[in-house]
C-alpha cells in the first residue's frame, strides 16, 4: 500500500512586490509504500521542504493532488497519525523538554493519563531522560533536534517525516538517530527523510529520489541508482602489463588500482565477447562485478547533468 | 470544539510562561492596594460631614450614593486601563504563532486552521476575562467593606469590560494574521481606542463644524465600521453606575463586527502558505 501519493504536484510560490515567482515543483509524482525509509535529496532550494508541507497542510499546492495514509490531504484529521519534525524548529522556548512533549500529545490528541511513562521513554530513547526539566532555551542544537525527534513519535505516528533530522547532530549522536530510524520501520513505520548527508541516506533508505530545481530527476533503491550501468569492475589474479592492457582494441580499460580494471560496455553481450577475449589471451579472471559508485558521486553527476539539459532547453527555446 | 479547547488551554499556559498574567496580576494588585490606601486614610464621616458643609443635600441612603459616586469615578480609568493591559498582552499571540518554525508544528498536528484562530480567540478573552475579574471583584470588595455596598451590578463590567476587549482581540487577529506584526496590531487598537471611536461618537458634529455632506455620510460609515469602544465604555459606566442602559445597539454593532472580522481572518488563514 502507498502511504504517499504525489500526483502531479506544481508548486509556484507568488512572489511579492520585490521578490520574483518561484516554481518550487514542477509536476511531481512520487509514491511511498509502507513500512520503507524513503529518502528525498537534492540541492538547497530543490523542494523538498516544500514537499513536505504540501504534504502537511502548511503550504498548499498550486496544482495536482496527493494523499496520505489514503485520505486526501485537505483532510486535516489524518494528521492524527503523522509525526513531523521541520527544518528550523522553534519550539515554545518556555516550555520544558518534558512539557513540549505533553504539549505535542495534547494537540496531536493523544494526551492520557499514563502520557508521562511515555514521555520518558521517548525521552530515554532519544537520551535526554536527564534534560526533562531543563527549559528548551537552554538546549544546544544537537540536543533540540534528538527531542525534535522525540516529538515527532508521541503520538506513536504511522508516517513520520523528518527535515535533515541529523542537523547539527554529533556522529554518535547521528549514529542513535539512524538505529532508531531502523528500529521504527522494522515496526511497520514508514519515515519519510529529507537530507543532505547523502551517506547517511544511504545507509538508512530502501529508496531515494533526487529532486533538482523542483524536479524529480531519479528515483529508486539505493542499489539501483548507485549500480553505474554497464559498467564493470574486473579483477585479474596479477596485475596486466601495459601491453595486455592496450590489446583489447574494442574496450578501454582504465585502472582501478590492486589488480582491478573498470570497462564500459554497451550491453551484456559486449561483456562476454570481451571475457571471451580475456580468456584467449589465457588471463585468469578472479571477478567481475557490476561497479558501484557511491550515492554521493552518483548525486553530483546527475544533478550536473541535469543543469546541463537545462540549460540547453533554454539556450533552445531563448 | 474539542481541538478549539486543546488551543484556548494551551494558549492560556502560554499567557502564563510568558508572564503576561504576572504583569497584569501585578498591576491590579498595585491598584487595588492605592485604592486601599485610600479607604483606610479617609474617615467617611468626615467625608460626608464636609461635602454637607459645601450644601449639598443628600437623599435616601448616604453611604450607598457614596460608593456609587466612588465606582463610577474608578470605572472610566478601570476600563481605559484594563484595556490598555489586555490589547497589551495579547496583541503577540498570533504573531508568535505565526514565527517560522512555530506555525509549521501547530499547521502539521490534526487541528484546523479556523479551530487554531478560534481557539487563540477564545484563550486571549479566558486570559483577559480572569485579570479584569481580579481587579473588578478587588474593587467590589472593598468598596463593599468601606461602604457596606454590596450591589452586584457593579461585577457585570467585568464581562462589559472583557466584551469591548474582544471586540478589539478580533481586530488585533485580523490584523497579526494579515501583517505578523504585534505592534502594529497593537498601535491601530489604541489607535481606535483612544482617538477614532471617541471622535466618531461626536461625527455629527464634527460634520457639522467642517459642512459637507460627503463628509457626514462617510463619518456614519466608519462610526458603524470601526469598534465602538467608547459606546461601549459608556455602557460600562452606565453599569458600574446600576443606571439602565440606553441603547444596545453598540452591542449588536459590536458583536457583527468580531463575527465579520474573525470569518475574514479565518478566510485569508486558510489560504495562506507557511
Ligand atoms: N514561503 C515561501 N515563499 C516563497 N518562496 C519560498 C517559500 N518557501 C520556499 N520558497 C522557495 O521555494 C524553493 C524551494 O525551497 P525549499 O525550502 O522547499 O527547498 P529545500 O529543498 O528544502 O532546500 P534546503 O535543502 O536548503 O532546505 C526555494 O527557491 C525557496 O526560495
Ligand atoms: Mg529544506
Amino acid at each position: 500500500m502507498n502511504v504517499i501519493e504525489v500526483n502531479d504536484v506544481t508548486k509556484i510560490y507568488n512572489g511579492g512586490i520585490k521578490t520574483p515567482k518561484v516554481t518550487a515543483l514542477k509536476n511531481l509524482t512520487l509514491n511511498v509504500s509502507e513500512g520503507t525509509i524513503f529518502g528525498l535529496l537534492g540541492p538547497n532550494g530543490a523542494g523538498k521542504t516544500t514537499l513536505i508541507k504540501i504534504l502537511l497542510g502548511i503550504t498548499f499546492q498550486t496544482i495536482g493532488t496527493a494523499k496520505i495514509l489514503g485520505q486526501d490531504i485537505s483532510n486535516y484529521r489524518v494528521k492524527s497519525k503523522v509525526g513531523y519534525l521541520p527544518e528550523n524548529h522553534k519550539f515554545p522556548p518556555y516550555l520544558t523538554g518534558e512539557q513540549l512533549l505533553k504539549f505535542t500529545a495534547q494537540l496531536t490528541g493523544t494526551y492520557e493519563k499514563n502520557v508521562n511513562k511515555k514521555i520518558y521513554e521517548l525521552l530515554d530513547l532519544v537520551k535526554m531522560t536527564k534534560w526533562g526539566k531543563t527549559k528548551i532555551k537552554k538546549y544546544s542544537k544537537g540536543m533540540m533536534q534528538r527531542l525534535g525527534l522525540a516529538q515527532a513519535l508521541v503520538n506513536d505516528p504511522a508516517l513520520i517525516f523528518l527535515d535533515e533530522p541529523t542537523d547539527g547532530v554529533d556522529p554518535i549522536g547521528r549514529k542513535e538517530i539512524r538505529d532508531i530510524l531502523l528500529d521504527l520501520k522494522s515496526r511497520g513505520k514508514t519515515i519519510f527523510l529529507n537530507s543532505h548527508l547523502l551517506s547517511e541516506v544511504e545507509l538508512v533508505s530502501d529508496r531515494v529520489a533526487i529532486l533538482n530545481k523542483g524536479q524529480l530527476i531519479q528515483e529508486g533503491t539505493v542499489e539501483e541508482l548507485t549500480t553505474a550501468k554497464e559498467v564493470y569492475k574486473i579483477t585479474f589474479d596479477d596485475e596486466l602489463n601495459n601491453e595486455q592492457v592496450n590489446g583489447f582494441s574494442d574496450y578501454s580499460l582504465k585502472p582501478e588500482g590492486n589488480k582491478s580494471y573498470s570497462v564500459k560496455v554497451s550491453d551484456p553481450e559486449k561483456l562476454n565477447k570481451l571475457i571471451d577475449d580475456i580468456r584467449k589471451k589465457n588471463i585468469n579472471i578472479k571477478s567481475i562485478v557490476p561497479l558501484r559508485k557511491s550515492l554521493e558521486d552518483m548525486f553530483i553527476s546527475l544533478i550536473k547533468e541535469s543543469d546541463k539539459e537545462n540549460k540547453k532547453y533554454f539556450n533552445n527555446n531563448g | 470544539m474539542k481541538n478549539i479547547l486543546t488551543i484556548t488551554r494551551l494558549t492560556i499556559n502560554e499567557a502564563l510562561a510568558r508572564k503576561n498574567f504576572i504583569m497584569f496580576f501585578i498591576i491590579s494588585t498595585l491598584v487595588l492596594l492605592v485604592i486601599l490606601g485610600v479607604f483606610v486614610s479617609t474617615d467617611i464621616e468626615e467625608l460626608i460631614g464636609s461635602i454637607q458643609l459645601k450644601g449639598e443635600k443628600f437623599h435616601g441612603d448616604i453611604l450607598s450614593q457614596l460608593s456609587q459616586f466612588f465606582r463610577l469615578i474608578i470605572v472610566m480609568p478601570l476600563y481605559a486601563g484594563g484595556l490598555f493591559i489586555s490589547i497589551f498582552s495579547v496583541s503577540s499571540f498570533i504573531p508568535h504563532l505565526l514565527e517560522k518554525g512555530t506555525v509549521d508544528i501547530f499547521l502539521s498536528k490534526p487541528i484546523s486552521r479556523p479551530q487554531l484562530i478560534l481557539g487563540k480567540y477564545l484563550g486571549g478573552i479566558v486570559v483577559v476575562l480572569i485579570n479584569v475579574l481580579y481587579l473588578v471583584v478587588g474593587i467590589w470588595i472593598l468598596t463593599g467593606w468601606k461602604f457596606g455596598n454590596w450591589d452586584p451590578a457593579f461585577l457585570s463590567t467585568a464581562f462589559s469590560i472583557t466584551f469591548a476587549f474582544s471586540v478589539l482581540y478580533a481586530l488585533i487577529i485580523f490584523i497579526g494574521i494579515l501583517t505578523q506584526s504585534s505592534v502594529l496590531a497593537m498601535m491601530l487598537s489604541y489607535l481606535i481606542f483612544f482617538v477614532l471611536s471617541p471622535l466618531l461618537v461626536n461625527r455629527e458634529k464634527i460634520a457639522v463644524f467642517f459642512g459637507g455632506k460627503v463628509l457626514s455620510v462617510i463619518l456614519d460609515g466608519l462610526y458603524y465600521l470601526i469598534p465602538q469602544t467608547s459606546e461601549l465604555g459608556t455602557i460600562t459606566s452606565r453599569i458600574a453606575g446600576a443606571d439602565s442602559i440606553e441603547s444596545f445597539t453598540p452591542i449588536y454593532v459590536s458583536f457583527a463586527f468580531i463575527i465579520l472580522v474573525l470569518a475574514v481572518s479565518i478566510i485569508i488563514f486558510n489560504k495562506k502558505d507557511y
